[in-house]
């Protein structure tokens, strides 16, 4: 923050007049009063915008600095990418109430905030979803793990009696995998639950925008210390899916500030091994599932031989399908089926 | 279907471009959608203005006319095979029908089917003929009013036959397998800078344009935009009938010759852009196996997963027995920037293969499609002059602004292309006819 200021009055001492044709650095700087405050007189245009705020993150060592830029703008000028705007609307200077908004969010990004928080959306698959701090953001990964439930045609034209589906999710954040699954399979039904209220809340709130709320519940549960509650609660299901966190504990330093400063860090830290949270949804799934009822899991690379191994010598009602890549080709999902009534 | 006649050539000279004169006779059955295709289109280009651009010498071949066409010794050969063909598969399925086997039956039955609208078109011509023949006795009659009767007579009847002769012609053309698939096209900006980019732009809205004049789908797949509203690079899919093979013709190099917006001096400055159309395939109809794939993101670097929040969705797609390329950044998904991405591999992959396939029937042709055309200028926009020219076939039209509107203009010369083309496959039909005797 002091950073910003120095930085201000230096560029404010050294320039007078607004000049069209230099830095355009210099342009917003001239009219600006403090970090927050948008120039109050001069006119500047979408692209001008973009440019500044590019440079202005840059300067202040904000990861991704063009594209913050692009991300937050278009979203004021009420677009996704900067490739859907007009052309011509860059060139057009941004109103009052617009130029307030762009300075706005992208004043929270200086914090680190991540984009996805500070313009409160982004999209998973074929949905766009409400997204609030500290709720774990969906990673493109997950939109992959989605995808292996939907290629599971015994899930999808089903046998002819069935008229529905059931599924558990555990840990469902804002709501990605569930409702992109509601979205995509109209007889599915979804118990979700999540151990953190603000995730709760939020997923509810993004299925009623998408007015998938009729074929989801969603509770406050926490699988390691209510497991008793769930199996009560729940009825048995034809598959569990997660995207437990599974970070290892000693990486949790690592990780960059926009994650540590803003997101539930009990979404990521699956412990000593990664595994603390992954163990109780195993054990929980043996019992929940219908026979040959499948378990898919988001996971560390690191961890499929584990698991593999841990199902082999502690939970012998499960069987290990299959490892699964993401599209960097990390072993990243593991399939498991509950066996069935002959074993 | 509109009927065209082209006039003779006028002059032929050296360097010159020749001067096409196009006219029009509509029939009854024909409907024509265009009214400025009722002007005579007529140009000059002397030699003298195109100091700045260094054109070839542009020898177009002599356009024929139906009648022409019609006098060709190889056209009645070709017509008459064609009813030999027709009556033998007719006899054999007559007479052998027992003894011939399924597939014979099969093929017979198919040629009946394929050569059937022809050989009838064939006797209908024929017909026409003989009826003109007796209408031309009966002008030797001295009655004004039988001279008046069998004059309007005689011209219902020229009439007549102009149009079986072109649908004939048309029956003739082999329909391509990829005339009936939709198309991907990509606009690329290429010499002149700042002012090459923003005509690039101009035309991508002249085709997105044209795209909705003929109630096809226009799907933006890719646009890198410039700073003064220009485009760099685009892609889009087109869907709809008939649409790859009215725009097939289309891919070149487009010149444009104006005064730039960015010139501050008044000069003229020349300026290129690229077109390519990639037909492109059906699911079935083309796979491609996921192991020759290499699919690059950003999040290749670091552990990837919840150890990253990033917001670079872009993917890249590399298709490694071939090398090529195809990337999307539209979206805020990554998984629908691959799909995205996919969608343009496949198109560029069914294009190139596409093209092994028609390369050598195209070879000797003025019209190109695929990669041998695309480095070829194909027609130039001079603002200045109001005029526009195709440089493959020697034709101008006017009205640089009426044409960059996608509408009207561009179908006329749209048409004009598609009848070119038809007119070298047909005397490719005619040449081999010719060899094999």
């Amino acid at each position: 923050m002091f950073k910003t200021i120095w930085f201000l009055n230096r560029l404010l001492h050294r320039n007078s007049g607004v000049s069209k044709h230099r830095g355009v650095v210099r342009l917003w700087s001239n009219a600006a009063e403090g970090a927050v405050a948008p120039p109050a007189d001069c006119s500047i245009t979408a692209e001008q915008a973009i440019r500044c705020w590019a440079q202005h993150f840059t300067l202040h060592g904000i990861s991704e600095p063009l594209l913050s830029s692009q991300y937050i703008i278009s979203h004021v000028l009420g677009e996704k990418t900067l490739e859907c705007v007009q052309r011509k609307r860059l060139r057009d200077t941004l109103t009052d109430r617009e130029r307030e908004s762009v300075w706005e969010l992208c004043s929270k990004r200086l914090t680190r905030m991540p984009v996805q928080y500070v313009i409160e959306e982004w999209d998973f698959r074929d949905l766009t979803l409400k997204m609030r701090p500290p709720v774990f953001i969906p990673r493109p990964e997950t939109e992959e793990l989605v995808s292996l439930v939907l290629e599971d045609s015994r899930l999808i034209q089903g046998e002819s009696h069935r008229t529905d589906l059931r599924c558990l999710e555990v840990g469902c954040g804002s709501g990605a995998i569930s409702l992109s699954l509601l979205h995509s399979i109209p007889q599915l039904r979804v118990f979700a639950l999540d151990q953190s209220q603000t995730a709760v809340c939020l997923t509810m709130e993004n299925a009623n925008r998408l007015g998938l709320q009729d074929r989801l519940e969603v509770h406050l549960l926490d699988v390691i210390k209510d497991a008793d509650v769930i199996l009560s609660k729940c009825n048995p299901v034809d598959f569990l899916i997660s995207n437990p966190p599974y970070l290892l504990s000693q990486d949790m330093k690592t990780l960059q500030t926009e994650i540590l400063k803003f997101e539930d860090h009990s979404a990521l830290d699956g412990g000593l091994d990664g595994l603390s949270v992954i163990r109780p949804i195993l054990a929980l799934s043996s019992k929940l599932l219908t026979p040959r009822g499948r378990v898919y899991l988001e996971v560390a690379p690191c961890h499929p031989p584990i698991i593999q191994q841990l199902i082999e010598e502690m939970m012998p009602g499960l069987l290990y399908l299959e490892t699964r890549c993401d599209l960097t080709n990390r072993p990243r999902f593991c399939i498991l089926q509950k066996k069935g009534e002959d074993g | 279907m509109a009927v065209v006649c082209f006039g003779k050539s006028l002059s032929r000279a050296g360097r010159q471009l020749l001067n096409v004169t196009v006219f029009r006779s509509i029939t009854r059955a024909s409907v024509c959608r265009c009214p400025a295709i009722h002007r005579t289109v007529n140009s000059t280009i002397p030699h003298a203005q195109r100091a700045f651009h260094a054109s070839q010498p542009v020898m177009v071949t002599k356009i024929l006319s139906v009648e022409e066409i019609f006098n060709k010794k190889a056209l009645h050969d070709y017509l008459k095979k064609k009813e030999m063909e027709y009556n033998s598969c007719l006899q054999s399925l007559n007479t052998e029908s027992q003894t011939l086997d399924d597939e014979h039956v099969k093929m017979n039955r198919n040629n009946l089917s394929v050569l059937g609208p022809l050989v009838q078109k064939i006797k209908e011509l024929e017909e026409k003929q003989k009826e003109l023949e007796d209408t031309l006795d009966l002008l030797k009659d001295n009655d004004p009013e039988l001279l008046e009767l069998a004059e309007s007579e005689k011209e219902a009847c020229l009439a007549a036959i102009q149009d079986l002769r072109q649908q004939i012609l048309s029956l003739l053309i082999p329909e391509e397998e990829s005339d009936m698939s939709d198309l991907v096209l990509e606009v690329t900006a290429g010499v002149g800078g700042q002012e090459a980019m923003l005509f690039t732009a101009e035309i991508f809205d002249m085709y997105h344009n044209f795209a909705a004049f003929h109630g096809w789908g226009f799907d933006i797949l890719e646009v890198m935009s410039s700073e003064l509203g220009g485009i760099r690079r685009a892609a889009a899919s087109i869907s709809g009938p008939f649409s790859y093979k009215k725009l097939k013709f289309e891919a070149g190099v487009h010149r444009v010759q104006r005064v730039p917006k960015t010139e501050s001096k008044g000069r003229i400055h020349t300026s290129t852009m690229t077109v390519a159309i990639l037909p492109q395939p059906t699911e079935i109809s083309f796979t491609i196996s996921p192991k020759d794939l290499r699919i690059e993101t950003k999040r290749a670097s670091g552990a990837g997963g919840q150890h990253v929040n990033t917001t670079d969705s872009a993917v890249r797609i590399v298709h490694l027995p071939t090398g090529t390329v195809a990337e999307c950044q539209q979206e805020r998904s990554q998984i629908k920037n691959k799909e995205t991405a996919m969608t343009l591999l496949r198109a560029k992959l069914f294009s190139a293969r596409l093209e092994e396939e028609t390369s050598k029937r195209y070879l000797a042709r003025k019209l190109q499609i695929g990669s041998r055309g695309r480095s070829e200028k194909i027609r130039t926009y001079n603002f200045s002059q109001d005029r526009i020219t195709d440089h493959r076939i020697g034709k101008t039209v006017h009205d640089v602004h009426g044409f960059l509107q996608g509408e009207e203009l561009l179908e006329e010369m749209i048409v004009f292309l598609q009848q070119f083309s038809e007119q070298e496959s047909l005397m490719d039909i005619l040449q081999d006819c010719d060899q094999n005797q």
